[in-house]
């Protein structure tokens, strides 16, 4: 089964050691146990949702907040730059703070 | 093991390497420094960045680097090419405290590029026969400086290969030494994190006031880093954000406190964990940190980054499975057992520990013997 290491209790994303594609089961190891159903193809080193995540949400890896989702993200989503945006080093964002 | 076989420098200095250093004061001279360092074996070519236009800090923290390549203990012996003895003479005082031999050859008063390289040739020719004289002896670990470096990283960087180099830093700092991490944007968001190492307050200040800096010229300049960092093949790799990259690249650092924090190209002068404030991209980062006198780098790489640097011996660490598959050629060290067999990070890290005195006591790594390996000094202002 393909694997995907959660970091943090608190983090809402794992990141996968093994390619899957939809509808693939994924085994959480690390700090998680449980088995997440991959809801796209998503390629080695990226990240799957292991809970819901609402937009606006921040995104948890390592326990610490490494962005923001810019829309829902489901359980077993693949959590990228489609979905999620940094928060450092926006300068474009100048206006609005 | 707490020692490694080095070479003894008459500024009581040890370096890994025994090179020639033919380094060029300006950019006008490089032509001349590339074709002696093509002819003399034991030499490496230090092209030389600007100089002439350059003002302020921008060509004090030039001309420093510059000298501090040429300090670097892996240097044996420096044979300088300038245009004019005005500027070469800049550049030979700085060195000339470390004891090293040095040469001089200015192309103006050489009659051209003909004599200059023939001189340049002889000197290079004479230094790199001295050197080769000298053998490795055993000296303790508090005489390595190691730089601490990521390129091409993805999501297993953060996961394998940068803690284990984290574990190296550790045990070279608790046997005396020093290492060195850099690339200040690469802190967004891991920054608090860092700080809280910070050994006192005046050194978690400035640490916080550099990383801050490099945030408010992003955000004066109105421009998103998105667009340049993570790069384009940190998101193949998996990276989504600055700061999801930021958490993974701090681990290169272990868990000592942090002591000292230092321009681009700064030597640091006490024991410990230093951080020194460069740009993210490899070449100008391991350019800043072989100035800084380290005689070796531990670089870690995910999806694939080749490059070395001509003064510091650097050692190529990845733990993406497929990069050690496909980019072996480039990596020296694997540490993908940590994500596929469980390996613990201790473990990885203890091996590579001992992969790296090796190295340090003169085992070669890819990037040397492939001479993959680019020189440049970052740039901090205009030239007039």
């Amino acid at each position: 089964m393909a694997r995907a290491f959660v970091l943090s209790t608190s983090d809402n994303v794992a990141t996968l050691v093994d390619p899957v594609r939809i509808g693939d089961a994924v085994s959480l190891v690390g700090e998680g146990s449980a088995i997440v159903n991959a809801k796209a193809e998503i390629a080695y080193g990226h990240k799957l949702a292991t809970r819901a995540i609402a937009k606006g949400e921040a995104i948890l890896k390592y326990g610490k907040v490494i962005g923001q989702a810019t829309q829902a993200i489901s359980v077993g989503d693949h959590v990228h730059v489609h979905n999620v945006e940094a928060l450092r080093g926006r300068g474009d964002k100048r206006e609005a703070s | 093991m707490t020692t490694f076989l080095g070479y003894e420098r008459p500024d009581g200095k040890v370096g890994i390497r025994n090179l020639v250093a033919v380094i060029s004061v300006m950019d006008t001279c490089n032509p001349v420094t590339r074709a002696v360092a093509q002819a003399v074996k034991g030499t490496v070519y230090l092209p030389g960045s600007f100089i002439r236009g350059q003002l302020g800090n921008d060509r004090a923290i030039t001309l420093k680097a510059t000298a501090g390549l040429c300090l670097n203990p892996n240097i044996a012996a420096v044979v300088i090419i300038g245009l004019e003895p005005t500027t070469t003479r800049e550049l030979q005082e700085l060195i000339k405290p470390s004891g090293k031999p040095v040469a001089v050859v200015n192309i103006q008063l050489a009659g051209g590029t003909i004599n200059s390289i023939a001189d340049g040739t002889r000197a290079a020719a004479r230094f790199a026969r001295d050197a080769s004289r000298q053998v490795r002896k055993l000296f303790p670990l508090s005489k390595l400086t190691v730089g601490l470096e990521c390129g091409g990283s993805d999501t297993t960087s953060g996961l394998a290969s940068n803690p284990s180099i984290g574990v190296v830093a550790d045990k070279v700092i608790a046997a005396g030494g020093k290492a060195v991490i850099s690339e200040t944007s690469e802190f967004f968001g891991a920054e608090h994190l860092f700080a809280e190492r910070a050994a006192n307050a005046a050194v978690k200040e400035r640490f916080l006031c550099e990383v801050n800096e490099a945030e408010q010229d992003i955000i004066k300049q109105g421009v998103d880093l998105r667009g340049s960092n993570p790069t384009p093949d940190n998101i193949r790799g998996g990276l989504t954000t600055i700061e999801e990259k930021a958490l993974g690249a701090m681990a290169k650092a272990g868990s000592s406190p942090l002591v000292g924090v230092l321009g681009y190209g700064e030597m640091p002068t006490r024991p410990g964990l230093h951080f020194m404030n460069t740009p993210a991209p490899a070449v100008e980062s391991i350019t800043g940190l072989a100035a800084a006198g380290c005689q070796i780098g531990l670089f870690s790489t995910g999806v694939g980054n080749p490059i070395g640097h001509p003064v510091m011996t650097v050692v190529k660490v990845s733990g993406n499975r497929n990069t050690i598959d496909t980019f072996w050629d480039n990596v020296d060290f694997d540490v993908s057992s940590v994500l596929e067999k469980n390996e613990t990070i201790m473990s990885a890290g203890n091996r590579l520990y001992d992969y790296a005195i090796g190295v340090a006591s003169g085992e070669m790594t890819t990037s040397e013997v492939l001479s993959v390996h680019e020189s440049a000094i970052s740039r901090f202002g205009l030239s007039m």
